[in-house]
Order: C-alpha cells, then structure tokens, then sequence
C-alpha cells in the first residue's frame, strides 16, 4: 500500500498523537457517562467514531516502521487486519444501534444484533494470536507479548479496582465492552515504554 | 548478559541496517541486542555467530 499522494501519507508517522486523540476521546465518553450526558446505548456511536481513529493509528505506525526500516512483513499484515476489524466494528456497531433504535426488536433480532459488535472482535483476537504466529522477528514478537501483558494487567487492575467501586455503590456502572479500548490504551503504553526504553539504550 | 556486536559490526564499516539485513531481522532488533535490552534466543545467537565467523561465547559475554 503506497504511503504516497492519494496513499497513507496523510496519518503521518507519529502513531502516538492518534493514540492521544483516541485517548482523549475515550476521556471525553467516560465524562459524558459521568455528568449523564452518555451511558448505556447512548456511549455507543461516540465510541464507535472514537475507534475510526484506530485506523489512522495503525498507518501512521506502518509509514513509521516504513520510514525507518523497522516492521516486518507480519506487522504489515497485523495492521491491515486491525483496520479490517476496527472499520467492520464502527459498520456492526452502526448497523445494531440503527436497526435498535428503528426497529425496536425483540427476541432473537434483538440478541442477534446485540451480538453483531461483538464479532469483530472475535476477528481481533484472531488476528492478535496470528501475528504472534507469523510474525518471524523474534524481538518484535517478544515486544508485542510484553504489550499485550501490559494492557491485560491494565484491564485486570482498572476492572477489579472499579468493580469494587461499583460493588460499594461508590462509581457507576461500565459496560463490559470497555475492556477492549482499556486493553487498546495498556498495549499502546505498553509499546510507548518499550520505546522509550530501546531510546535510553542508545543507538544509531 | 553483554556482548560485542557492536564492535564487531563496527569493524566491518557495517550500519544496524546492514547488519539487520544480513540476519533477516529488524534494525530495532539489532539495536535492542546491542544495548543489551534483549538476548537472542539460541539459533538467533547461532545465525550471529555464523554470520561473523565466530563462536557464540566469542561474541557474548557473561556479566
């Protein structure tokens, strides 16, 4: 994919200031919830917008890796299907909370189209666990393990700390399906520490 | 664990990016081996012996 005019070149190759946006608006969603503005259904098309940010992200890193000689050719495939999946997760999102709002469904319609945003991100996992498989750079696998583990110790301690927030009747209630752009922003740190740490280290 | 990649790579006017090239990995592999932020596991550190000639304990060091 050319990184060219008319190609990727607008996302840049500063991943992490799209990472501070989608940061940012993942703030701005969780304050909406917070003053009642947003929560339940509602959050939904917010976060939706929020993860098309992703997709810039994901170009941006790859012009990067480009730019610098870094990446691998499972990297390049990896980026590719996180767009595939964030871009299908904004459509089944958008398709579910339409047909909801519209339709008003019941029984099966309605399982079925709560279920639908879940779907993608059956394809992310899957697409995790095959760049951990194909990715061939035994440095850039074991950076991506590291991430990963941080962003799932990030969910296990913001999800236990705020459950009991909630059991206590102290925050209100989060939906599940914050544990993916929680896990997002832990694997994003995750990769901005190993960085700065490889910085420290020196180099060319 | 350290090791001499650097100095090797020096000696033969070699960039990271040749070097990285010439073992089919990154140059942010190459880098986080040299500043000692990674170890190779065993057949990565076999194909950087092969690549120099050398013995692995020739090129890294224990601390």
């Amino acid at each position: 994919m050319s990184a060219g005019p008319g190609g990727t070149a607008w996302a840049g190759t500063r991943p992490w200031l799209w990472a501070l946006g989608f940061g940012i608006a993942l703030a701005a969603i969780a304050w909406g919830e917070r003053v009642g503005l947003l929560g339940g259904w509602r959050s939904l098309p917010f976060m939706a917008a929020a993860m098309l940010l992703l997709w810039p992200m994901a170009r941006s890193a790859e012009n990067r890796a480009r730019a610098c000689g870094q990446g691998s050719p499972a990297m390049m495939r990896y980026n590719r299907r996180s767009m595939i999946w964030s871009m299908a997760y904004v459509v089944a999102l958008g398709v579910a909370i339409t047909a909801r709002n519209r339709l008003a469904p019941e029984g099966p319609l309605l399982w079925l189209l709560a279920v639908l945003p879940s779907v993608p991100i059956v394809y992310f996992v899957w697409a995790m666990a095959r760049y951990l498989v194909e990715e061939k750079d035994e440095y850039l696998r074991h950076r991506a393990v590291n991430a990963a583990l941080i962003g799932l110790g990030l969910v296990l301690v913001l999800g236990t700390f705020w459950g009991f927030l909630e059991t206590f009747g102290l925050a209100i209630h989060v939906p599940g399906w914050w544990v993916v752009p929680i896990w997002a922003i832990g694997l994003g740190l995750g990769q901005g520490w190993m960085t700065l740490r490889e910085r420290r280290g020196g180099g060319e | 664990m350290r090791n001499r990649l650097k100095v090797l790579r020096a000696e033969r006017d070699w960039t990271q990016g040749d070097l990285a090239e010439r073992l089919g990995i990154s140059r942010q592999s190459v880098n986080a081996i040299e500043t000692g932020k990674y170890d190779p596991s065993l057949p990565l550190a076999f194909r950087i012996a092969d690549l120099f000639a050398m013995r692995i304990e020739e090129i890294f060091l224990r601390d």
